[in-house]
């Protein structure tokens, strides 16, 4: 059995456990979905140590270098006088996914573990749970393109529901805005899809296909095709290839997300249960990034090169936008929803560089966005479990109440500010190198306007923890609130406790990352320097 | 490793990161095994601290006037780009690693006394174990990036013992403000960093600014360079407080006394000057002017403010501010290694000064909490007349207040002067504007030895301010040995055997350059003499002042611009903080009602094509049907209308029909 | 004119009388005078006519038949007037329009 294969549909096997289990055993749940990411983990944990690297594992535009491949015929028909049609299961992972594979795997073990707190309907949230589960190992893993959008669509559908039953007071309306949002970039991908699909034959078949990486080689483009290099069709008065480029992109600015495409995310994240936040701000953003790096970028690298400086600049208004409507806030999560718009600018802002450092460093602030996020997120968890409540301005002096739970805190507030010693201070330093590396596509004050968004996350952390935890205790709620809230457990510190050392970890020893992604990002950079 | 290295070099470059690990394991220890308020925390620290001097000071004789030592090791690659970590040990390096193990170690002897019976004893002692680790690290390391890294920790270490009491508010509020303050600056030193590597495309300080670096092989654009030379410099002033990024050094005295002679007089903010130290090939001689007007203003300004201040504290805050700008004024006329002269001796005063205050403030707490008094334990006003009761803290304070005027005979002088004397030189015959650099230098070493002889005055000497009785005494030998040792240090014999002749320093001649420049005037003499012999009589009016009190100085305007340290806290607080958060207010606002709100006017648009499309099936389509069965309807009543049911109507149409037809027989 | 035509003129004027009778009276009774009359206009119609049968005298016979018959439907219809004015009450055949839609 493929390893892949297994990775994405072992939730699925659980998930089917659970609906089997009569409703009584409600407890049960949750340790089968614990027991589901832990062997997700640990075969994640496998792949990684298991991938090879060097100049020939290089995968991105070339098929024959992705690793742990499993490609079968799933779909092929024979529609006469148009060909065949030619749909292929195809899996296998690059540089690029094995990180967010292993990243999302611990991300959902956390959440898991999250869900402790989850108090109704308990088979119905844990289902879903696995499914989402599938649907994120699948996003990450498919190199078909059809496939890949079944994932990515069926990642939807889950969330829809877990946030509109599970989630806080105006959750309908969170869940349906986050719905209809993120598909009104979606279906205009499959447009694209469809378009290119048509315009695209496999040269080993003679059929069309929706093989990403046969995408990415424009010698396999049919002249007269709509997205074909030659022929130049035009489209609402653009090229096509540049219609095909904005549209594609749009989808997964919506995911990443970008300003101004990303209002759905403070309403959704700060709805959501905590376990699904968690997931949201851990995974789901990644995808976005991933989607754009992968497809985005790998099918229309030239459009790609005469947009980057309009990219580079979305980049920089989202680090700057993001940060400023964080400083705004009195909700905690909310404030920690815009920080990650803000921290997801820096993803982007590298890609757009078309550099090695700026690409690396966007990947490598994905991964330590998608440990710093679960871990702010899950903080912010602890105290509304306990007095259900998430004002700044309810709590001063938490510091002498809850000490243990505050160095916690400042271990996640200074890690995602940049403080040197973990993982975010290398991701955005490389990124911010990228962006000033690129001087022919970026001009300098665009990587300096980047680099004020440190000095402003400065600004509302600090403010955070100065009005929360420190100074006298005083406390909206009195003595209730003094009652309920206690100093961390030991399921929660045994989800913070690994989240800090894999940050910090990342921080001392960003090799962990980079020895993996080094090849397929220079393999990344070059096809797209070479494509111009 | 580098293999063409001796073995006793590697041996030194072993016992260097020795020396920065010490600290270091110390901490971890205190935070993790040693008990919440042992007092085996302090001696650990201290001892580690002692391994680090006796350590620093093996690789300093190695070192000092020796070809300079380098090694450096593969930390990770990204792409093909290699990111280096090493260790550069030259006379800058050796120099502060000494330094800065000198100062710590009075000062944790001083903190196990200090801080006793505080019950987060242990906690402090790992704090000041990490800030030692990092700034060693700083002073050591050999790329641009790690500085960065350390840089930044130092500044967190910073932040952790600010704000170490952290249930008092003003304490939380002074930590949050120096560490954004210093992220200001660390935007500008990242800036210029990445500038750097954009261009030449290596971190390493000795390719950059080593002794047979790029910058001076490779001609550069003058605007590019200037501009990163700024965006540096941006940091060393947040760093080492100057106008404009200074105010957070007054209040950074919210944390214990020990803390703020340790870091924020002697080290920390010097690693501003360090900074400029390390990088000093790269400014153009428009930023080297900038730094010097900076500096210069800077040590006016503060010097003006400490005037006024009555918080003991805060006085030498603002002491120390126009001190680090006297040392960046000696940056920017060129006089290298005054500038790091000056910041050695200041290190040994101000630690000093510090250190005594603490002690007083320490014996106002007590006769404060005696006596039942609502007093201000540091605040100077009810000081007085405490000299002869603390003998030890009186002399060592005199000794160290004559070094920071520069009286003869102290280290001070020998660097204060040399700052001073280069100033003229470098100002001459460069046209009248730049000679107000070194003569305002000048005046504000007299303000500095006005505003130092008020609080000395103030403090120790004339009558008691307070009417209950006054005992006060030394402190123990734990207090009083590192006074009385960094008072020794204050003297010149520690850094030159002519205590007039700054240039026969030790520390001087290790850094001068060859050339040496001379004057139009002999201004040796003239600044030593003037400053001199000017001081009697002001120190003659503040006596007067104070003890006597027979002059005041307390109405006027600028007397209320120094008083409210010349607004700029006001300033900053109301118009710029007020402004990004107005800013965030802003952009939250168009974030709600513009971004979110044509979303919501999407969604609007939808629902009302959907109703619109109701009321489209419902009237019209449906309507549509609805006529077509109404005409059907009336054709069906209609045609009903003919069974009337009478006959005769039957008859009558049965003969029309039969009439109709025949006619259309017959005729058609 | 001959007697002939002077003969078919009368029974059409017959006729016609008798149609304008059993279209607009109102009575039954009158609309069975009318009826007669028509029946009459036949009759005399067949008369007329029976000048050029000398030989059997179709004509006569045939107008007798009818003058029979015609008196048995008027006691058939008078037998139902009677019965109608014992349901409705009235023999204005207008008033009797229980078979209308």
């Amino acid at each position: 059995m493929n390893i892949l294969s297994l990775l994405i549909f072992l939730p699925i096997l659980f998930g089917a456990l659970v609906i089997v289990l009569p409703e009584g055993l409600r407890y049960i749940y949750r340790y089968i979905t614990l027991l589901a990411t832990l062997l997700q983990l640990g075969l994640s944990v496998w792949l990684y140590i298991a991938f090879k690297n060097g100049v020939n594992y290089g995968g991105v535009a070339n098929e024959g270098q992705y690793q742990f491949v499993e490609k079968i015929h799933w779909i092929a028909l024979n529609l006469g006088s148009m060909g065949k049609m030619q749909i292929d299961y195809f899996v296998g992972v690059d540089g690029i996914s094995i990180m967010l594979l292993l990243m999302s795997s611990v991300v959902m073990v956390i959440a898991a573990l999250a869900s402790w707190e989850i108090n109704k309907n308990h088979k119905g949230y844990f289902a879903l749970f696995l499914l989402l589960d599938m649907a994120i190992t699948g996003v990450f893993c498919s190199l078909d393109f059809f496939l890949f959008y079944i994932f990515y669509e069926l990642m939807l559908l889950p969330l829809y529901f877990l946030i509109g039953i599970w989630g806080a007071a105006r959750r309908e309306y969170a869940a349906i805005k986050f719905f209809l949002f993120t598909l009104f970039g979606s279906v205009f991908m499959l447009l694209v899809m469809v378009g290119l699909y048509f315009s695209v034959k496999d040269p080993a078949t003679g059929a069309h296909t929706f093989n990403i990486i046969q995408m990415m080689n424009p010698a396999n483009y049919d002249k007269d095709s709509l997205f074909g290099f030659i022929g130049q069709h035009m489209l609402l008065g653009l090229p096509a290839r540049s219609v095909g480029f904005i549209v594609l992109f749009v989808a997964f600015a919506i995911k990443i997300p970008v300003v101004p495409l990303h209002t759905w995310l403070p309403d959704a994240h700060v709805e959501a249960p905590t376990p699904i936040s968690i997931i949201l701000a851990g995974v789901l953003l990644k995808v976005g990034g991933y989607g754009m790096i992968r497809i985005c970028f790998g099918i229309f690298p030239e459009v790609a090169t005469s947009y980057a400086f309009w990219i580079g600049l979305l980049g920089m208004i989202s680090i700057l936008y993001g940060a400023f409507n964080a400083l705004a806030q009195r909700d905690l999560k909310r404030m920690i929803a815009y920080s990650s718009v803000s921290h997801m600018g820096f993803v982007l802002l590298g890609i757009a560089s078309q550099t090695t450092e700026g690409v690396s460093g966007a990947m490598m602030q994905m991964i330590s966005h998608g440990f710093l996020s679960s871990m702010l997120f899950f903080l912010v968890g602890v105290i509304y479990y306990r007095v259900h409540d998430r004002d700044v301005y309810s709590f001063r002096g938490l510091g002498t109440l809850m000490p243990k739970y505050t160095v916690f805190i400042m271990i996640a507030f200074f890690a995602s500010l940049g403080l040197p010693g973990f993982s975010a201070f290398i991701a955005e330093a490389f990124s911010l190198i990228g962006a000033f590396n690129a001087g022919s596509i970026l001009p300098t004050w665009i990587a300096i306007g980047g680099s004020v968004g440190i000095l402003l996350s400065a600004g509302y952390f600090l403010w955070t923890l100065q009005r929360m935890f420190f100074g006298e205790t005083k406390l909206k709620g009195g003595e209730v609130w003094k009652l309920a809230l206690v100093d961390i457990s030991n399921r929660e510190m045994l989800v913070l406790v690994p989240l800090s050392l894999l940050t910090l970890a990342l921080g001392i020893m960003p090799s962990l990352v980079f020895v993996k992604i080094n090849d397929s990002v220079l393999a990344f950079v070059q096809f797209i320097h070479l494509n111009n | 490793m580098n293999t063409t290295v001796p073995h006793t070099d590697i041996l030194t470059i072993q016992l260097a990161i020795a020396a920065v690990l010490l600290p270091f394991v110390a901490c971890l220890l205190n935070l993790f095994l040693v008990k919440g308020q042992s007092k085996v925390s302090g001696w650990l620290s201290t001892l580690a601290i002692l391994g680090s001097f006796v350590l620093s000071a093996l690789v300093f004789s190695k070192v000092w006037n020796q070809p300079a030592l380098h090694v450096q090791q593969l930390w990770f690659t990204v792409g093909t780009i290699p990111v280096n970590v090493g260790i550069w040990l030259n006379n800058l390096s050796v120099l502060m690693l000494l330094l800065v193990t000198a100062v710590a170690l009075p000062v944790h002897i001083y903190s196990i006394a200090y801080l006793k019976g505080d019950d987060k004893y242990t906690r402090y002692f790992a704090y000041l174990g990490f800030f030692c680790f990092a700034m060693l690290a700083l002073v050591i390391v050999d790329s641009l990036v790690l500085l960065y890294a350390f840089w930044e920790l130092v500044g967190f270490a910073s932040y952790l013992l600010i704000g170490f009491w952290f249930i008092r508010e003003k304490a939380v509020l002074a930590n949050k403000k120096a560490f954004i303050m210093n992220r200001i600056g660390d935007v500008g030193l990242l800036i210029g960093i990445l500038l750097i590597y954009s261009h030449y495309h290596t971190f390493d300080l000795i390719t950059l600014f080593g002794d047979h670096n790029i910058l001076s092989s490779i001609p550069a654009d003058k605007t590019w360079l200037t501009f990163t030379g700024i965006c540096l410099l941006m940091g060393a002033i947040a760093k080492s407080a100057q106008f404009p990024l200074h105010t957070w050094l007054p209040d950074a005295m919210e944390g214990p006394t020990s803390v703020s002679a340790l870091i924020h007089a002697a080290t920390m903010v010097a690693a501003g000057i360090f900074l400029l130290g390390r990088v000093y090939p790269l400014f153009t001689p428009d930023v080297l002017t900038i730094i010097a007007v900076v500096g210069c203003f800077t040590a006016f300004m503060a010097a003006t403010i400490a005037l006024t201040q009555n918080d003991l504290k805060r006085i030498l805050a603002y002491s120390t501010i126009s001190q680090l700008g006297f040392m960046m004024l000696a940056m920017g006329v060129g006089a290298y290694s005054s500038a790091l002269l000056h910041l050695a001796a200041h290190a040994f005063f101000k630690c000093l000064l510090f250190l005594s205050a603490g002690v007083i403030i320490h014996e106002m707490q007590h006769l404060k909490e005696k006596h039942n008094l609502d007093i201000d334990p540091q605040d100077i006003n009810n000081m007085g007349g405490l000299g002869k009761f603390m003998p030890v803290t009186f002399i060592t304070c005199i000794i160290a207040s004559l070094s920071l005027i520069g009286f003869p005979l102290t280290s001070g002088c020998l660097s204060k002067d040399g700052i001073m004397v280069q100033a003229f030189l470098w100002a001459d015959g460069k046209g009248w504007i730049y000679t107000l650099i070194p003569v305002t230098a000048v005046i504000t070493s007299l303000l500095t030895i006005f505003y130092i002889s008020r609080l000395l005055f103030k403090v120790f000497l004339g009558k008691p301010r307070i009417t209950q009785p006054v005992e006060a005494h030394d402190g123990s030998l734990l207090f009083k040995a590192p006074m009385v040792f960094l008072a020794l240090c204050s003297l010149f014999p520690l850094f030159s055997s002519n205590p007039f002749e700054y240039e026969q320093s030790w520390i001087y001649k290790g850094f001068a350059i060859a050339v040496h420049i001379v004057g139009s005037l002999d201004y040796h003499t003239i600044v030593l003499l003037s400053v001199n012999v000017l001081a009697i009589p002001i120190v003659f009016l503040t006596y007067r002042a104070y003890v006597k009190q027979k002059v005041s100085f307390k109405t006027g305007l600028l007397f209320k611009i120094s008083y409210n340290e010349w607004h700029i806290d006001w300033f900053y607080h109301r118009i710029i903080v007020k402004g990004v958060l107005y800013v965030g207010a802003i952009v939250l606002w168009l974030d709600k009602n513009i971004f979110d709100g044509i979303i919501h006017l999407f969604a609007n648009i939808g629902v009302i094509i959907g109703k619109l499309t109701a009321w489209t099936d419902k009237y019209i389509i449906d309507g549509l049907l609805a006529v077509l069965t109404s005409i059907i309807k009336q054709a069906g009543n209609f045609v009903r209308g003919f069974q009337t049911g009478r006959v005769q109507n039957y008859l009558l149409t049965m003969l029309l029909i039969i009439v109709v037809i025949y006619v259309l027989k017959t005729f058609i | 004119m001959s007697m002939l035509t002077y003969l078919l003129l009368i029974g059409a004027g017959l006729f016609c009388i008798g149609l304008y009778i059993v279209l607009v009276k109102r009575n039954a009774i009158q609309v069975l005078i009318g009826i007669e009359l028509i029946l009459n206009a036949a009759i005399l119609n067949l008369v007329a006519f029976g000048k050029y049968d000398k030989l059997y005298n179709g004509g006569q016979t045939f107008a007798l038949f009818a003058i029979v018959l015609a008196g048995a439907a008027s006691a058939v219809a008078l037998a139902i007037i009677l019965n109608v004015y014992k349901q409705y009450k009235t023999i204005d055949p207008n008033a009797v329009d229980q078979l209308k839609d």
